[in-house]
């Protein structure tokens, strides 16, 4: 019996490289979707040029809706924003690795409250790196540089430590990124230097855990982000490979995508206006045969490809988003059989 | 067994040390002294290992460095303090003084990071290879406009710059041979040369980021006429103008003089060179002979060069000033790796830049001469300043060795001042200096009185002393002369 795997075609993009700020992003790191469509991406920006950072608005229909936060340590400002998460209520939660907090901006966007105490004591944070609403709408954060997990109220009250410690044995963790959820509320975690992804019970036991070091099929460097759509598959952010891996709900391998974005239209507007670089891209060559084989060189080089895809979020239809870093967009994509 | 070392090769090893890399702490220093000279160099010569460089950090924290498009210089320079083949770092360094190409003009520090991995590759191994890459870099390329260089409109600018800067020097070949070179590289361009070269005019990195290059040959653009080049004829390309530099008595005098000049004594700037003889015309003999010798091989000069008497002899020692990277990488060597993330590095680089050298962006083609051009009240302002800035923690792993080491000199736990100095001297090095600076240094710590660390109170005090002495150390004249 021949079983046919999904395939995953790409739709659209949406972004541009705002590097003073407008209507783009800026070395963008984690994005989240709330239910009327709108996405809101966390630019890390530069610190040369501090009106690159900030949560950026937009839909995946090419909406720019403006930005919320900036630069800054004061509250509602960010410096390294690392992960974005929505609770029940649609209030917005960003974690900054840099200054160890958290801060919850309104549904209309106004910063109300940020906390977090730096430190590896239980209850403080170093590094909080990944976002998750649990089931009881309580907060699990990835407190990446002490190789754990902590649940935390909404509000900030510690509740315990749900997982995790130094190593590479089952439940352990090196530096930790992404985490997500399936239907079941079972949780998954990028275990970013074990290049793997381990699962857990909602409570925080492990359960299983699949890949491995490389760039074979299945095997991972440094995956970053990941997601889970509603037949339980998981899109991971393979980040160090420059590819999003799609694996069953047993882990198995499925498919993978290297990226393939064109011009979006923002992109098109932007040309329209810059006559010279429309001119010369008459004659450019978005993918070629490299004479490399560093996958971060390569996506470097042609302009289609993820360039550090950092992040993954599947929408209600199951359509695939990934947040690319180093291009300062988010590429779409609809599952095919 | 532990074995004695005279003085002389003490004196000798931290010469070499300081010349072959950016000098060496105590434990560096004990593994050259325990496996002798001939066996470091031949280990500094022959690395057989990348270093670990853990890209995935760098970019992980410093997201901003994960495209390059600026910052190269701060990776670089992380690169530098870490490396444990810092023969081959200085390499990459001395080509890219020779070689100089800037990132201000190419609007992103990746392809010049990509320049320097070349380096850190070829940069031993012969002139011939490593002048071919160079022709077919793509920073290079674009920045002496060889993607301007076409069959039927020729560019000069690469083919003059790889005879009067690159290989040659000025006085040793003709327009003409300008001209034909030029020719023999029409046709050596970057992939989309248009597109890339809108965006770097526009400084521009719209739409979607900054795009790494790649060389791509032209044949249909390449000159296939015949081509005078120094004297000989043919259908030349790249290659063969590159064999027929690189056979060249001038090549090999132009490459051995910078290598004296990088490596032994300062020489007068470069472009006083066509009118000035060389400091030691035998030095320069010696070494161009290993060029031939050995089929125009850098690894070989470097071998004559280290194993010669005019680098061993004392008229050497100390007859280089120190360019601001080896400044700041020998002194943030000397207290201890460094944490990713942390700010440090990038304090690094802008402390370098302030002091004269902004890595990855040389003020021209020319790149920096270096010797007295470094020295000026400002740069020496920025060079004490940054010593005393990087030797003030004494729990830095560095600095901590350092203490102990000079612990371990003292008797039964206890050290007067003048001790105090001249330990913190034998260590540091051991160092040379003026005896008006010795004792100016002593009188400074005499001041903290008779020290001991056997207990915490005197232990800090002690502490407080050796890194109050250590920064002085740093911030002497004789620190900046390598």
């Amino acid at each position: 019996m021949t079983i046919t795997k999904p395939q995953l075609k790409y739709v659209t993009n949406v972004g541009f490289c705002a590097d003073f700020g407008g209507r783009g992003f800026q070395l963008p790191t984690s994005m989240v979707l709330r239910s009327d469509g709108v996405i809101f991406v966390a630019s890390r920006g530069k610190p040369q040029t501090k009106g690159s950072n900030g949560i950026q608005l937009v839909t995946a229909n090419h909406e720019f809706l403006g930005q919320i936060g900036s630069y800054g340590s004061d509250l509602g400002g960010m410096i390294w924003p690392t992960a974005v998460a929505l609770d029940s209520d649609e209030n917005l939660y960003l974690a900054d690795e840099f200054l160890h907090r958290i801060t919850v901006f309104n549904k209309k966007g106004d910063p109300i409250k940020s906390w977090g105490t730096q430190g590896n004591a239980e209850g403080e944070i170093k590094g909080p790196s990944g976002l998750l609403f649990d089931a009881n709408d309580d907060l699990l954060v990835v407190d990446h540089r002490n190789n754990r997990i902590q649940k935390f109220s909404k509000d900030g009250e510690f509740i315990e430590v749900w997982a995790g410690s130094y190593g590479d044995g089952d439940g352990n963790f090196n530096l930790p990124w992404g985490i997500a959820q399936d239907r079941d509320h079972n949780v998954y975690v990028a275990d970013w230097r074990n290049d793997r992804i381990q699962k857990f019970t909602s409570d925080g036991i492990f359960l299983s855990k699949f890949g491995t070091s490389g760039q074979n099929d299945g095997e991972f460097h440094r995956p970053a982000g990941l997601a889970i759509d509603s037949e339980n598959n998981i899109y991971v952010a393979d980040w160090g490979n420059q590819r999003v891996q799609m694996f069953d709900s047993e882990g198995h391998f499925l498919t993978k995508i290297r990226g393939e974005a064109g011009l979006n239209p923002w992109v098109i507007e932007y040309l329209d206006s810059q006559v010279d670089e429309k001119k010369a891209r008459s004659s450019f060559v978005p993918v070629y045969q490299p004479d490399t084989d560093d996958p971060s060189e390569i996506s470097a080089r042609m302009e289609p490809y993820f360039w550090d895809p950092v992040d993954v979020i599947i929408d209600d239809h199951d359509r695939v988003y990934v947040l690319e870093t180093g291009r300062h967009r988010l590429q779409i994509y609809e599952k095919t059989i | 067994m532990t074995t004695t070392h005279s003085k002389q090769d003490l004196v000798l090893m931290a010469h070499f040390l300081r010349r072959a890399g950016f000098g060496a702490t105590p434990d560096e220093m004990d593994h050259a002294l325990e496996i002798g000279y001939d066996q470091i160099l031949d280990e500094l010569l022959n690395p057989d290992h990348p270093d670990i460089i853990p890209d995935d950090l760098i970019r992980r924290y410093h997201v901003d460095l994960s495209d390059l498009r600026s910052s190269g210089d701060a990776h670089w320079m992380y690169r530098m303090v870490m490396t444990d083949t810092p023969l081959r770092e200085k390499m990459c360094l001395f080509w890219h003084r020779v070689f100089a190409t800037a990132s201000h003009k190419l609007i992103q520090s990746r392809v010049v990071t990509n320049q320097i991995n070349m380096f850190r590759e070829q940069g031993m191994g012969t002139l011939d290879n490593l002048l071919i890459e160079l022709s077919k870099d793509p920073a290079m390329i674009m920045w002496l406009d060889n993607q301007d260089n076409h069959g039927t409109n020729i560019n000069e600018n690469y083919g003059r710059e790889i005879l009067e800067l690159f290989a040659m020097g000025v006085g040793n070949y003709t327009e003409d041979d300008i001209k034909e070179t030029a020719r023999a590289f029409t046709g050596w361009r970057i992939v989309n040369p248009e597109y890339m070269s809108i965006r770097m005019r526009n400084n521009t990195a719209r739409p979607y980021g900054y795009m790494s290059w790649q060389f791509e040959y032209d044949e249909d653009d390449h000159d296939q006429g015949e081509k005078t080049i120094l004297g000989e004829t043919g259908n030349w390309n790249g290659e063969d103008a590159v064999r027929i530099i690189c056979e060249q008595e001038a090549t090999a005098k132009f490459i051995a003089r910078h290598l004296y000049h990088f490596f032994v004594a300062d020489e007068l700037p470069v472009p006083q060179w066509p009118h000035e003889e060389p400091r030691d015309p035998e030095a320069i003999k010696l070494l161009c002979d290993a060029y031939f010798a050995s089929g125009h091989s850098i690894k070989a000069m470097l071998k004559a060069l280290f194993t010669s008497d005019f680098f061993k002899d004392v008229s050497a020692r100390y007859a280089r000033i120190k360019s601001p990277a080896e400044m700041v990488v020998g002194t943030m060597r000397l207290a201890g790796p460094v944490d990713l993330p942390s700010q440090e590095i990038f304090a690094a680089a802008s402390a370098c830049s302030n002091m004269g050298q902004a890595l990855m962006r040389p003020p021209s083609v020319e790149g920096w001469q270096g010797g007295s051009e470094w020295i000026n009240t400002g740069a020496y302002v920025e060079r004490v300043n940054f010593a005393a800035r990087i030797i003030s923690n004494p729990d830095k792993l560095g600095i901590r060795e350092i203490i102990n080491r000079i612990k371990s000199l003292g008797e039964s736990g206890s050290m007067s001042p003048d001790d105090l100095v001249d330990n913190c001297l034998t260590v540091l090095g051991p160092l040379d200096v003026l005896d008006s600076t010795r004792s100016g240094l002593k009188k400074y710590a005499s001041k903290y009185g008779h020290l001991s660390w056997e207990e915490n109170h005197s232990a800090d005090q002690f502490d407080k002393a050796a890194v109050a002495v250590i920064q002085l150390v740093v911030s002497s004249q004789e620190y900046q002369i390598v």
